[in-house]
């Protein structure tokens, strides 16, 4: 019976294979392959082998730049996101009482991501720009005298998009490990006398980190993968490292952007890894 | 010889899951067909592994497993006419009551009123006609089990297999729902299989208690015969209701044994037959914790008794009886029933002196 | 009296109660009037900004892309599909949903059947998992690329109906996994074997009992693969052939934005969303709301 049952799952996660193989396994080789070769300048690829995109990359400055740039709004959106879809979990968990409304509360705030991000992130707009609503508000409550031009097209924009796309990815996972936590334990921990304060630091924290290594790892790749929130709310005064290999890949530079994308991905990797030694995850997520 | 279909017999049937431990260790019992069978044993014991086996929900590593004379390893359950009645009902969440009753008819391929008729009929048996519609988490335990009963004995098994069925209901509820499974198997007719840890239960229900441990059956038979006569230490432990003492055997002669126990005179103890003691053996002897006598110091016991210093470490008044908790004969864990009145009519209390008595006759060697 | 004796004889300082949470059955204490004013405003800004766009999407004719409004008209709704201009909206759309059922359809299918696979082990699903994982944190443009890459030497055009419905699929089955995950873990074994036990046969025991249980989770399931292929973006972007998706679409017009209609397109795909979301939800609620227990009678 139980060979029986391991061909079978062999059988039903076919199609999963079938998806990933070409679509996830097969990109990444090909773009790994593609960025040791040389462009023919038309778009095309010159077959043979040559080191030389790798050391473009390596040499450059640009390099250096564009990934100060993402690893900066890499952190300051990790950062931000992580400090209000903490407390936003722990709000959930701990504070709501009825569990239905905790649940409707949690729907609540996941329905955005089952929409598209890029009206929400273009929705910003009309809110910061020199004629948005927020400056318009501060001038007309005589908090200002000039329109705040920092809101928009600049870092910060950047930052409030991302956060507000992303923090949703942090509620989830954290909202999930703290659910988790038996309250039974926090009442024995309150019999005994502990502070709220020694409950979050002995308790609540230890038991989530499941759940923020889990949110870090969604944050972290998706902000150094993205390129268009960057194009979009910087105005083009930022760049990012996607961003630049889409130009290349706009002007049929292959091999350079393969290059890029492979020292992306395996800086990401990386990047992922390094959380993942801080949590079981596939212990995590089978649960 | 017709065994009848609903016979059971193990023959040196083993299970291991990992290779190394095995679960079921070398087991060997024979069920008559129509018996009312409880596995009795702590949790781990193999004895819901056992069950799986009979069932089909498991193969067993090695051995053979007979129903009504037909080898069954290797077929699956439905051919077995077997059913099973799981320790979490696993009743349908989403199927109505009758609904439920009706599966096994239904992928049968019977039409929906043929079998709706049966389902019917079988919930009249279990007292359930009104709630037919419900789904089951709107029913109390003892509903859900009564659904849980009727599902399994649609298919007309030959045999019923029960996992720990009153385990999830509260102590009042399990009294009364002890008596259901019994007229229910009276009223069927066929072979029952009841595992449970509870001693109580298995002895309340049960023509055949195997009472098991690590794997193995420590011993099978009549409930009285288990209770009364316990083999092991281990089964006089386990079913209660006895103390069990450990000394070395001083002189052996013709009838009885005299056996040296830790605090006081030596204890006299009527051999058993299949028993072979020498002089200088170690041994267990038991006595029922209902046998026991307290006698106030200074008092002659009775003839033919055996005394032993004590003295009182608990009292705990159990309605009818009361269960006395003593240091005695070498063990911090002397239990004397004494009855209520009896008790009451002189009680002793926490700390007092007393002699602990029974005849000799009652108590019996352990192997 | 020793040391512990002393300790616990002490009375306990009033700091120690003051800070101790109050009683279950008494007020709130004062950090959960502060959490709730941040939950508010987190759910303020989360919504804010979209509903900004959904009233300027109504601006009058003579409006601009901000505040204030000049008056309430549907010009730019129209506007949105009729001129030529703003591409073909209209095109995109149909494609979008048709390509979001196909997903959909798929990624349910895959990952309930991934799902039965994981429920024991086998040769090779460590790899598997990590796989998958691999392919939800890898940034879509360079998966987008590779595929571009990989249809251009093996010389198949792509298009919206092929090449992008395995870019997206290799974005949308990992959640679908996920949640079957989440979904069958708790899932009893014991109504299977139940089943099987009365005599079901294994696609009898799936179609009656497996799939009706599991029927919200594959719900769920369907959510994500819908909604997350409707507005999936980087990884269509090389996959989609010539014939754009609604998000690709939404870019164009992002980066030549001068009207309201964008924010018009914004609202309607917004109701589009919200509409398979209501669905969805509302299945999944009044399927467990149905099996909920209620105080048994007796």
């Amino acid at each position: 019976m139980a060979a029986r049952d391991r061909v079978f799952g062999l059988v039903y996660v076919s199609p999963l294979m079938l998806v990933l193989a070409p679509f996830f396994v097969a990109p990444i080789l090909v773009v790994l392959g593609a960025s040791f070769f040389q462009s023919d300048g038309f778009g095309g690829i010159i077959a043979t082998p040559t080191l030389q995109n790798y050391i473009d990359i390596f040499t450059s400055k640009l390099t250096a730049d564009l990934y100060t740039e993402t690893v900066k709004f890499t952190v300051l959106t990790w950062l931000f996101s992580l400090i209000i879809g903490f407390w936003v979990a722990y709000f959930l968990v701990f504070h709501v009482r009825n569990p239905l409304l905790a649940i409707g509360l949690f729907l609540l705030c996941t329905v955005p991501f089952w929409t598209s991000n890029i009206i929400r992130m273009i929705s910003w707009i009309p809110l910061l720009g020199k004629e948005g609503l927020i400056n318009m508000t501060l001038i007309r409550l005589g908090f200002v005298k000039q329109p705040l031009e920092f809101l928009l097209f600049s870092s910060f924009a950047v930052v409030v998009a991302y956060v507000h796309q992303l923090t949703i990815f942090m509620i989830v996972p954290i909202f999930n490990s703290m659910a988790r936590i038996d309250k039974r334990v926090v009442e024995a921990a309150l019999d005994a006398g502990a502070s709220r304060l020694d409950i979050m630091r002995m308790i609540i924290l230890p038991l989530s980190k499941n759940g923020i290594a889990l949110g870090s790892i969604f944050v972290v790749s998706i902000v150094m993968g993205d390129f268009f929130v960057i194009k979009v709310m910087s105005g083009g005064g930022s760049a990012s490292v996607v961003g630049a290999l889409y130009e290349d890949v706009g002007v049929l530079q292959y091999p350079s952007a393969a290059a890029s994308a492979v020292v992306l991905t395996i800086v990401v990797t990386l990047l992922v890894a390094l959380i993942l030694r801080s949590v079981d995850i596939r212990r995590e997520l089978a649960q | 010889m017709d065994l009848g279909p609903g016979h059971i017999e193990l023959a040196g049937v083993v299970k291991s899951f990992d290779g190394f431990i095995n679960a079921v260790d070398g087991v060997n019992l024979k069920i008559p067909d129509g018996a009312y069978c409880c596995l009795l044993g702590p949790s781990g014991c193999g004895k819901t592994t056992i069950l799986r086996m009979i069932a089909g929900h498991e193969d067993p590593t090695t051995g053979e497993i007979l129903i009504g004379g037909e080898n069954v390893v290797g077929l699956p359950p439905v051919a077995r006419r077997t059913a099973m009645m799981f320790q979490s009902y696993a009743l349908f969440p989403h199927l109505t009551v009758r609904d439920n009753i009706a599966f096994a008819l239904r992928v049968r391929g019977l039409s929906k009123a043929a079998r709706y008729r049966t389902a019917d009929a079988m919930m009249e048996k279990v007292r359930l006609t009104d709630f037919a519609d419900r789904l089951p988490a709107q029913l109390s335990g003892g509903q859900q089990q009564r659904v849980a009963l009727a599902r399994a004995a649609i298919t007309e098994p030959r045999v019923l297999l029960l996992d720990e069925p009153l385990s999830a209901l509260d102590e009042h509820l399990r009294v009364q729902m002890r008596q259901e499974l019994r007229a229910m198997q009276r009223d069927l007719g066929i072979t029952f299989i009841h595992v449970t840890h509870t001693q109580l239960e298995a002895i309340a229900l049960a023509d055949l208690v195997v009472v098991m441990d690590k794997g193995k059956i420590r011993q099978a038979g009549p409930a009285r015969d288990i209770y009364d006569s316990p083999n092991d230490r281990y089964v006089a432990e386990f079913l209660g209701g006895q103390n069990v003492l450990s000394g070395q055997v001083r002189t052996v002669n013709g009838h009885h044994a005299e056996v040296a126990a830790l605090a006081g005179s030596g204890i006299r103890v009527p051999l058993t037959p299949g028993i072979h003691v020498d002089a200088g053996d170690p041994i267990a002897i038991a006595v029922r914790r209902d046998d026991v006598e307290l006698v106030r110091p200074g008092k002659a016991p009775a003839a033919d008794t055996v005394a032993l210093a004590g003295k009182v470490t608990g009292v705990e008044y159990q309605g009818y009886f009361v269960k006395v908790l003593l240091d005695a004969g070498g063990s911090a864990d002397f239990v004397a029933y004494v009855s209520e009145r009896k008790f009451f009519s002189d009680p002793v209390g926490i700390g007092e002196a007393v002699l602990v008595t029974w005849p000799i006759e009652v108590a019996r060697l352990l192997r | 009296m020793t040391a512990a004796e002393h300790a616990i004889a002490a009375p306990v300082s009033r700091a120690v109660v003051a800070h101790a949470i109050a009683p279950r059955s008494s007020g709130r204490p004062w950090t959960f009037y502060a959490l709730c004013t941040v939950f508010v405003f987190y759910v303020l800004a989360l919504y804010g900004p979209m509903i900004c766009i959904y009233i300027l999407s109504f601006q009058d004719v003579r409006g601009g892309l901000v505040f204030p409004m000049k008056g309430l008209s549907l010009h730019w709704f129209v506007d949105l599909f009729t001129q030529v201009r703003t591409g073909d909206v209209k095109g995109a759309f149909e494609r979008s949903v048709k390509l979001a059922a196909i997903v959909t359809v798929a990624t349910v299918i895959f990952s309930f059947l991934a799902g039965l696979a994981f429920r024991r082990s086998f040769p090779g699903d460590g790899i598997v998992f990590y796989l998958m994982i691999g392919s939800l944190v890898a940034p879509g443009l360079v998966l987008s690329i590779g595929v571009g890459l990989l249809l251009h030497f093996i010389g198949i055009e792509g298009s919206w109906y092929t090449s992008a419905v395995g870019a997206q699929l290799s974005w949308t089955l990992p959640f679908g996994v996920l949640v079957m995950f989440a979904v069958m873990s708790r899932f009893d074994r014991a109504w299977e074997e139940a089943a099987y036990d009365l005599g079901a046969s294994r696609w009898q025991a799936m179609r009656l009992i497996v799939i009706p249980i599991l029927a919200p989770g594959l719900v769920a399931v369907a959510l994500f693969g819908f909604t997350l292929s409707y507005d999936e973006f980087a990884r269509t972007l090389q996959t989609a052939g010539s014939l754009n998706t609604l998000p690709l679409e939404i870019w164009t017009m992002t980066l030549n934005v001068t009207s309201p209609s964008l924010y018009a397109l914004g609202t309607v795909t917004t109701i589009i969303s919200f509409a398979i979301i209501a669905i969805c939800l509302g299945t999944i609620a009044t399927i467990q709301k149905r099996r909920a227990s209620r105080a048994p009678t007796g």
